[in-house]
C-alpha cells in the first residue's frame, strides 16, 4: 500500500503522519511538502524562481517539515520517503494521485487561523478530498 | 454641529492614514530594512518626509479627482466622513482577516457608491478610472516580464550589492574639523549601492504618498465646514507618518520578510516600476494602488525569470547537467561556479518546474480581491446612501 502523506507546518500535519504510521506500519508511506505557495506577494514563490538552482532551494526549503516527519517517524522505528513539490499544494496533491493508494491529510493545516488564504486559496483538505480519484483520510 | 462632525471626521481620516502609514512603509521600506541597510527609525522618517513631498505635489491630482472629479457635485462634509468610514471599514476588514483590501480603490468604489445613490457620478471620469485598473496590472505584469526576462540576468552579472560590517561611514576626527571618512570596510561600491537603495525607497515613498495621501486627505476637504486642502495634506501625512514610526515595525517584517525572499536587486526593480506606474497614474489623476502595482511587478518579474530563453553558450555548457529542458519550465540558471553533475550520479526523481509556481488560478484568486474590494465598498456605501438620503 502506498500512501502519501502531505505535509505543511501544521500541528494537524503531524497528526496525519502519526495516523498513518500507527495505522499502516506496513505501507509504503511517503511525505509531501510544497514550497512556493502563492501568497499576497508572491514572494515566496518568485524568491524560488531567482534561486540559481530551483530544485535545491525547494529542497532546502522543504528541510524543517521533512526533519519533523522523519523525526516522528523515527520515534515508531519506521522509515518514511520524502518529496518535495512546489507551486499550489492542491494542484500539487492532485497531481500525484496516480502514484499512491491513498492520501493522508491533516483536515486543516496551518492557514487554518488565517482566514486569508483559507479564503483566497482554498481550503486544501476540503478541495483534495472532493477532487482526489482515490480514498481521502482527514485526520482532526 | 459642524464643528464636532469634522472633528470626528479628522479622526476617522487620522485611523485610515496611521494604517496607510502601516501597510506601505511596509512595502517601500522592508527591502533595505530586511538587507539592513537602513534602521527602521531612519526608514519611518524619510518614509513620512517623502510621503508628505508626494501628497502635497502630485497628490493634489488625485485629490481632485477624489472630491469633485467622479461626483459631479463638490464632495460634502458629511458625505466625506461617511466615505472616510467605508474606507476605515475596509481597512478594518483588511487587518482582522489578513485580506489584502486596496484603499485607493475602495476609496473610489466608496464615493462612486454615493454618486449612484444621489444621481452625480461622473460615469466619464469612472469608466476612466476603472479602465486604468484594468490596464495598469498588464503593463505592471508585462514591464515586471520584460526586466526578470531581459534586464535582470545582464544586470545582476555586472552588479553586486554587498552590506559589510561596521558603519558604512565614521568620522574622522584626527584633524581640526571632523569630516566624514568610510566605515572599517566600507568600500565605494557599497557606499554607491547603500546610497541607490535609499534613493529608491524615497522615490517609492513619494509614489506611497501622491496616491495614499488623498484617501485620508480628499473626504474632509471642501463644502461648508471643510479643511483647505493644506490642513487635510498634512494631517494625512503625520498620520501616514505616526502609522510608520509605529505598526510598520510589524508590516517592515510581515510585507517585507515576504519581500526580501526575492533578491535585493529584483525587489529594487519592482520597486521603481511599481513607484513609476503609481507616481504617472497619479499625476493625471488617477486613484491606483500601490500595493496592486507592486504585486503585478513581482508576478511579472518571477514569470519572466521563470520562461528566461536559454542563451546559446549556456546550453552548451550546461548540456551535461540535466537530462532534459521542459517546454515553460525554468530553462536557465546563472553558471557561477556550479559544477555540472558527475555522468552517472543519480538523477533527481523528478524536475521541478518553475512554472508551476504561477498557477494563474490560484493568481487569479487574489486578484479577484482588487475586484471585490472596490465592489463592495461601491454596494455598501449605495445602500448607505439611499437609505439616509440626508447625509449626502
Amino acid at each position: 500500500m502506498r500512501l502519501l502523506v502531505p505535509m505543511d507546518d501544521s500541528e494537524h500535519a503531524n497528526l496525519a503522519l502519526e495516523y498513518a504510521l500507527d495505522n499502516y506500519p506496513e505501507a509504503d508511506i511517503t511525505v509531501l511538502h510544497v514550497v512556493g505557495a502563492p501568497s499576497m506577494m508572491m514572494g515566496e514563490a518568485v524568491g524560488l524562481v531567482f534561486e540559481n538552482d530551483i530544485s535545491d532551494a525547494a529542497a532546502k526549503r522543504a528541510e524543517p517539515v521533512f526533519e519533523r516527519a522523519n523525526k516522528i517517524a523515527s520515534e515508531r522505528d519506521q522509515d518514511i520517503n520524502t518529496t518535495v513539490g512546489i507551486g499550489y499544494p492542491i494542484r500539487n496533491i492532485l497531481d500525484r494521485v496516480e502514484k499512491y493508494d491513498t492520501i493522508v491529510l491533516g483536515a486543516h493545516g496551518e492557514d487554518w487561523s488565517r482566514v486569508t488564504r483559507r479564503f483566497l486559496v482554498g481550503n486544501v483538505a476540503e478541495t483534495v478530498s472532493r477532487r482526489a480519484s482515490i480514498p481521502v483520510i482527514l485526520v482532526r | 454641529m459642524v464643528g464636532s462632525l469634522l472633528a470626528i471626521g479628522i479622526i476617522a481620516s487620522i485611523f485610515v492614514g496611521f494604517n496607510i502609514g502601516g501597510s506601505s512603509t511596509g512595502i517601500a521600506w522592508g527591502p533595505p530594512v530586511g538587507a539592513g541597510i537602513v534602521k527602521k527609525t531612519t526608514a519611518a522618517a524619510l518614509m513620512t518626509f517623502f510621503v508628505f513631498l508626494g501628497g502635497w505635489t502630485v497628490g493634489r491630482n488625485v485629490m481632485d479627482t477624489l472630491s469633485e472629479g467622479i461626483i459631479t457635485t463638490d464632495l460634502t462634509l458629511t458625505a466625506g466622513v461617511a466615505v472616510l468610514f467605508f474606507i476605515g471599514l475596509g481597512i478594518l476588514i483588511a487587518n482582522i482577516f489578513g485580506v489584502p483590501v486596496p484603499t485607493s480603490m475602495t476609496t473610489v468604489g466608496a464615493i462612486a457608491g454615493l454618486g449612484l445613490a444621489t444621481g452625480t457620478l461622473n460615469y466619464a471620469t469612472i469608466a476612466e478610472i476603472v479602465s486604468w485598473w484594468i490596464v495598469t496590472p498588464i503593463i505592471g505584469f508585462w514591464i515586471g516580464g520584460v526586466i526578470g526576462r531581459y534586464i535582470y540576468p545582464e544586470v545582476n552579472r555586472r552588479v553586486q550589492i554587498e552590506k559589510s560590517a561596521g558603519p558604512l561611514l565614521a568620522l574622522d576626527r584626527d584633524g581640526t574639523i571632523p569630516k566624514p571618512t568610510f566605515g572599517p570596510n566600507t568600500t565605494w561600491a557599497e557606499l554607491g549601492t547603500t546610497v541607490v537603495v535609499l534613493v529608491i525607497g524615497c522615490y517609492m515613498a513619494f509614489s506611497a504618498g501622491a496616491s495614499n495621501v488623498p484617501n485620508a486627505a480628499a473626504p474632509l476637504v471642501g463644502g461648508v465646514g471643510g479643511l483647505p486642502d493644506d490642513t487635510a495634506i498634512i494631517i494625512a501625512t503625520l498620520a501616514i507618518g505616526f502609522g510608520g514610526f509605529t505598526i510598520a515595525r510589524r508590516t517592515m517584517e510581515s510585507v517585507g520578510g515576504e519581500l526580501s525572499d526575492i533578491p535585493l536587486l529584483a525587489a529594487l526593480f519592482v520597486m521603481v516600476t511599481a513607484s513609476t506606474i503609481t507616481t504617472l497614474l497619479s499625476w493625471i489623476g488617477i486613484p491606483i494602488s500601490l500595493v496592486m502595482a507592486t504585486v503585478m511587478t513581482i508576478v511579472g518579474i518571477g514569470w519572466g525569470r521563470a520562461t528566461r530563453p536559454i542563451t546559446f553558450r549556456e546550453a552548451v555548457t550546461r548540456d551535461t547537467g540535466e537530462p532534459e529542458i521542459v517546454p515553460g519550465a525554468i530553462t536557465a540558471e546563472e553558471m557561477e561556479g556550479k559544477p555540472a553533475a558527475p555522468i552517472g550520479e543519480e538523477e533527481p526523481e523528478e524536475v521541478l518546474k518553475a512554472g508551476d509556481l504561477f498557477n494563474p488560478r490560484a493568481i487569479m484568486k487574489y486578484i479577484s480581491m482588487w475586484i471585490i474590494g472596490p465592489s463592495v465598498s461601491t454596494v455598501l456605501a449605495y445602500g448607505f446612501f439611499i437609505l439616509i438620503p440626508g447625509v449626502a
